[in-house]
């Protein structure tokens, strides 16, 4: 295995041409575990812009510098401050956490399942108190990403190293042709994220111990230009928009206590915009 | 002077009846209450070795030519190897040697569970050892598992007969109830999580073969692999210096350890073979789930007149019957219970100790139930626990030889009396309540245990005994012991331990019988060296000179004192007690529900180092809140797989997730108790915690939480439960 | 070859692209107080500095450190946190304590007189079975005692 350290985005091997990481708190793991393989690293630090400019934020950022920033809006910054540990918020990046993988037990232990291109969601049949109560049905697996569901909510842009796009647009489910969850090209970076000023926003988060622990149900809310936005981690395969009702929702078996906190926090989440 | 004696040996409520050499026992206990140096606080003799990183251990351990060891374990609960091929192992790089399924008994081809070991490859690297194992050519005959605890009742598929007991007739007791209540409880899979793995490294010599293994019982391990590899014991050294925790899973030698030593014969090279996290997620043992189905008959003054259970300890593919079913035995007086406690045979990885096995889970049962009975009655719970209490034992009919639990719960008083004030700050959405459960369990300890005490002319005394600290600190009580029973500093007291070569036999460190075996093994050595020392002091005309000038005379000669651990009092029943009054806060519309102070109450006879002991409280505590919010091994319902491979996935409490923790010791020397009066207090913290928090949301709520853990799914099916019995009473009084 | 400053030392370690800087630091340097307890960035026993920031030695790669400086517990052996640690009893088994000392300097370097909150924030991803805890916060509220 050979490591690549880019300096600048021209340095960079041309795409499929090597795993992509950062912070490499996602990567590594699934490295060593052997959920991915790869002969190439290439580690994109210094050719992902890290920072905050105003409300650019920079794909490299950390969720520790994050955490910090009084001058982001509240639902990232409380998002940020509750996810993971702090030794990973310390190496994790922005662009990183919005690209993470599920929790899923299955998808993690190499299961045959749709996202490794199987023909089977064990989560249905199986132990699926962690999984998603909306979009399912082919896969189960939720979105673990704190973050995402905050810039979600705040309607943000994600700013490629190949376009421009609504966050909502990184994402997609996975279906029979193609069991990918983001829409990102080989070799495409994600180099900004655009946050446009909110009147209000927070982040609620139900977890199953106070802290470093994955949503169950994240809740982000924001009032952006007189709208309302309410975003969900937790709940689906991709962050999950809200635009709905809660009895839209499609829990399966065990995991229907997952409506009852959703809608608790969404009511708390709302208010609190008042 | 060495006495032949018939004596009772308990280890965590099992009895064994053995011969055992002892010294007499003649030394007066120390008049209770704080002395020089015991019974006052004391920081850890190694604390800075282990703060620093400098404590060496098993896993830190880097010999000369060592391999590391990659086993296959099966991954399937129920499966049969058809083919092996280790082969291709083989020829992989770095690779020095393979074993498979009959080459050692702890390698089989039949899997009885998740995890069971099949084969095993050395290598230079652990990296090389893996990569090596991937090559190994397995086929498997992958066969129906069975998971379900009642159908393995059902099919009379036990790990021991199962046993029944009961006194009295609890048919008639429920006939002169004026109340009964019943429920079924559950409890789940916990796993041990210890920050070291499980890890053996194992090199043979010309003269026997040295293991170094992370354990709780160093001289258990030299028996066990004496005998497993035929040897004279003397040609097993068993060293232990630092444990990264035990919790019970770490009492035996494991697979691993043999595995170590076939691999470590072959190659002629010292082998590590050690647990990943993943395989300790898996195979390092568990306390089992149960189910346990109670019924409490009581006449409305409180007295308790029967008390009946049913219990199916999920034990897994092999293991031993958890003592669920002694807290009801044992905790108060009824005269008639009676119980039946299954141990179900599964296809799950097997159960090992952990922390007060049995009591843990059957405390929970009970103690719940119990205050389901007191809100019936419209009693106090602490004044329903007072109306049972029993000062005598009433399961085999003895007296016990110290007991202080009505002083437990004066104790808890002042901390029950807060309840008014936290049920107030109540909101809507957020309830407030207290809860408190009873505990009770072993921890008297018994013989053998042996110490050396070596007193030389600088006046330092070195304690040489081969018992192993697994993170409690009974090093230090040990030198605390020898210091106050010297009459010198505890900083001129050096405890050298770990080693079955270079010491006597010490006790396991397990059924918190460390400290009452140990402890007056150690006072007993020290004493014979003062004795020895007051001797010569009387010979040189100096009776009653401080130990420091007569040693000076010694030079290079030493007084060397030695001491064994006397027989427990016969015909007692030797226990520790205990109350935790538990506040909680529920959020009823979430589930969410955090414990925000826990007092904790204990009576462990006298306590060496309150320091130490306030320490193994709140561990216990916090490792309870663990089993109680958070915690759960998950399995997957169709195959038998584990799921909760990971610390991300196996959620033990971070700091984050800590009460404020109020702990008080009774301290009341156990006048039967050895010449120290003192018991152990590794397991009597987490024993009743679990019980303490569902009672504390009853308090809150008025929701009857069945099921640990208590998740957020559990604590709203019990709020609505609750919600639905009070929409139900409402419209019946209309 | 990496070229890592461990502790203000220079040292090269010759491993392959792939090996952890705690593979590095244990296997390596022999510098064994960094423990290894998951492997996979879940508990905190192998937490080092790198650039002052506790940082999980199990899963960052050495090769993407060798323009840093790491600190290890054993380049914080005299710092005041190790004493306060004893003073307060907060280690039980002690495998997880040089992890949770780094990652206490750390915090009292940015913040000098942490509140329960902050110390409770800044240490949930260091786990501890024994549950020392309560002694952990109390070791940092009063490290400078």
């Amino acid at each position: 295995m050979e490591l690549l350290r880019p300096s600048s985005a021209s340095e960079l091997p041309g795409a499929g041409n090597g795993l992509l990481l950062a912070g490499g708190t996602e990567v590594v793991p699934l490295l060593r575990s052997g959920l991915v393989r790869a002969d190439t690293l290439v580690d994109v630090r210094a050719v992902v812009p890290r920072g905050i400019d105003g409300a650019r934020i920079g794909g490299g950022t950390t969720l520790a510098e994050l955490e910090h920033a009084a001058e982001i809006p509240d639902a990232l910054r409380e998002a940020c401050r509750l996810a993971a540990s702090p030794q990973l918020r310390n190496a994790g990046t922005l662009a990183g956490n919005l690209l993470q993988s599920t929790r899923c037990w299955y998808w993690r232990l190499k299961w045959p399942c749709r996202l490794h291109g199987g023909d089977e969601c064990f989560a249905h049949g199986g132990e699926h108190r962690e999984h998603a109560i909306f979009a399912n049905d082919f896969c189960a697996s939720a979105h673990p990403s704190d973050v995402a569901a905050a810039l979600l909510a705040l309607d943000a842009t994600v700013e490629t190293s190949a376009r421009t796009l609504p966050l909502a647009e990184l994402y997609r489910l996975p279906d029979g042709g193609d069991r990918r969850t983001t829409t990102l090209e080989d070799g495409e970076l994600i180099m900004h994220v655009d946050v446009p000023p909110a009147e209000r926003s927070v982040y609620l988060k139900a977890m199953d111990r106070k802290r470093w622990a994955f949503p169950l149900v994240g809740v982000a809310a924001a009032r952006v230009d007189g709208t309302t936005r309410v975003a969900l981690a937790g709940v689906a395969p991709v962050p999950w928009l809200l635009t709905g009702d809660l009895d839209a929702a499609t829990p399966l078996p065990d995991n229907r206590f997952k409506v009852d906190i959703a809608r608790a926090l969404v009511r708390r989440a709302t208010a609190a915009l008042d | 002077m060495a006495r032949l004696i018939r004596t009772e040996k308990e280890v965590e409520g099992r009895y064994e009846e053995v011969w055992l050499v002892v010294e007499e026992d003649a030394l007066d206990q120390w008049p209770a209450g704080p002395r020089e140096i015991v019974g006052r606080p004391a920081t850890r003799v190694d604390g800075f070795e282990r703060a620093r990183g400098e404590a060496a251990y098993t896993a830190d351990l880097q010999l000369n030519g060592m391999l590391h060891t990659a086993v296959l374990r099966s991954p399937h609960a129920h499966a049969r190897v058809r083919r092996v091929d280790l082969s291709p192992a083989l020829s992989h790089p770095g690779v020095h040697a393979a074993i498979g399924p009959g080459d050692i008994a702890q390698l089989t081809d039949e899997c009885g569970y998740q995890g069971a070991a099949v084969a095993a490859v050395c290598a230079d690297t652990y990296a090389h050892a893996r990569a090596a194992l991937h090559a190994v050519v397995v086929e498997w005959d992958v066969l129906e598992p069975l998971l379900d605890p009642d159908e393995a009742v059902r099919r009379k598929e036990f790990v021991a007969p199962p046993r029944s007991r009961e006194r009295g007739d609890v048919d008639r007791g429920l006939e002169e109830a004026d109340v009964v209540v019943s429920g079924e409880f559950r409890t789940g899979t916990v796993l041990h999580n210890s920050m070291e793995t499980h890890q053996s490294v194992v090199q043979w010599t010309s003269d026997g073969v040295e293991v170094h293994i992370s354990t709780q019982y160093i001289w258990g391990i030299r028996d066990e692999v004496a005998s497993e590899l035929g040897l004279p014991p003397d040609k097993v050294r068993v060293v232990c210096h630092y444990m990264g925790g035990g919790f019970g899973a770490k009492n035996d030698a494991g697979d691993y350890t043999f595995i170590a030593a076939e691999l470590a014969k072959r190659t002629g090279r010292p082998v590590r073979c050690a647990l990943t996290r993943r395989e300790e997620n898996v195979a390092a043992g568990n306390r089992n789930a149960t189910i346990q189905r109670l019924t409490i008959g009581a006449t409305s003054d409180g007295k308790l007149t029967a008390l009946g259970a049913e219990y199916v300890n999920a034990v897994g593919w092999d293991g031993w019957l958890a003592p669920t079913d002694g807290p009801l035995h044992m905790l108060y007086a009824c005269p008639n219970v009676r119980s039946t406690l299954y141990g179900a045979r599964l296809n799950t990885p097997p159960m090992k100790a952990f922390r007060a096995p049995g009591f843990v889970e059957g405390t929970f049962g009970l103690e719940t139930l119990l205050d389901e009975l007191a809100a019936k009655l419209d009693l106090d719970p602490l004044e329903l626990r007072r109306i049972n209490h029993t000062d005598h034992d009433a399961l085999d009919d003895r007296p016990y030889s110290g007991k202080n639990l009505l002083a437990c719960y004066e104790r808890a008083e002042p901390h029950w009396a807060r309840r008014h004030e936290v049920r107030a700050r109540s909101t809507d959405t957020v309830k407030r309540g207290v809860g408190m459960a009873s505990q009770i369990w072993y921890g008297g300890g018994g013989p053998p245990s042996y110490a050396w005490v070596r007193v030389g002319s600088d006046a330092r005394a070195t304690v040489v005994t081969a018992m192993q600290d697994i993170g409690t600190g009974t090093k230090t009580a040990m030198a605390q012991i020898a210091a106050e029973e010297l009459g010198i500093p505890l900083e001129h007291v050096t405890v050298a331990l770990g080693d079955s070569a270079r010491g006597p036999y010490a006790a396991i460190s397990a059924g918190s019988s460390t400290t009452p075996s140990m402890g007056p093994a150690v006072r007993a050595a020290a004493a014979d060296a003062r004795r020895q020392i007051e001797e010569i002091a009387e010979q040189r005309g100096t009776p009653g000179a401080p130990v420091a000038e007569v040693v000076a005379l010694l030079e290079d000669a030493q007084i060397l004192g030695k001491g064994a651990r006397g027989p427990n009092p016969t015909g007692m029943q030797v226990l520790t007690f205990g109350v935790h009054v538990a506040e909680v806060a529920v959020d009823v519309e979430t589930g969410e529900v955090w414990v925000e102070r826990v007092a904790a109450v204990h009576d462990v006879g006298r306590v060496i180092n309150p320091l130490g002991a306030s320490s193994q409280i709140e561990g216990g505590v916090i490792q309870g809140i663990g089993h109680t919010l958070s915690e759960e091994r998950l399995v997957d319902p169709r195959t038998g797989a584990i799921l909760t491979t990971t610390l991300d996935a196996y959620r033990v409490p971070t700091i984050a997730d800590m009460p404020e923790i109020v702990t008080e010791l009774v301290d009341i020397p156990d006048e039967h108790l050895t010449n120290l009066g003192s018991k152990g207090l590794g397991e009597p913290p987490i024993v009743p915690i679990a019980a303490a928090i569902a009672n504390a949301i009853r308090d809150a709520t008025g929701a009857d939480v069945r099921q640990l853990p208590i998740s957020r799914e559990e604590l709203l099916r019990a709020l609505r439960e609750a919600a639905e019995r009070e929409r139900r009473g409402a419209a019946a009084t209309v | 070859m990496p070229d890592l400053d461990v502790n203000g030392h220079r040292y090269e370690v010759d491993a392959p692209v792939g090996t952890t800087l705690a593979e590095a630091l244990r296997d390596e340097l022999r510098l064994t107080g960094t423990k290894v307890a998951c492997a996979e960035g879940h508990c905190g026993a192998c937490t080092v500095l790198v650039d002052g920031a506790p940082t999980l030695s199990c899963i960052t790669l050495l090769h993407a450190v060798d323009d840093a400086r790491v600190t290890t517990i054993e380049g914080l052996r005299d710092h005041p946190m190790v004493a306060s640690f004893v003073r307060a009893d907060a280690l039980q088994c002690g495998f997880c304590t040089p992890g949770q000392i780094v990652s206490a300097v750390a915090l009292v370097e940015a913040h000098p007189e942490p509140t329960g909150d902050e110390i409770r924030h800044a240490m949930a991803g260091n786990l501890c079975r024994c549950g020392a805890y309560p002694k952990i916060e109390e070791a940092i509220r009063t490290w400078r005692d």
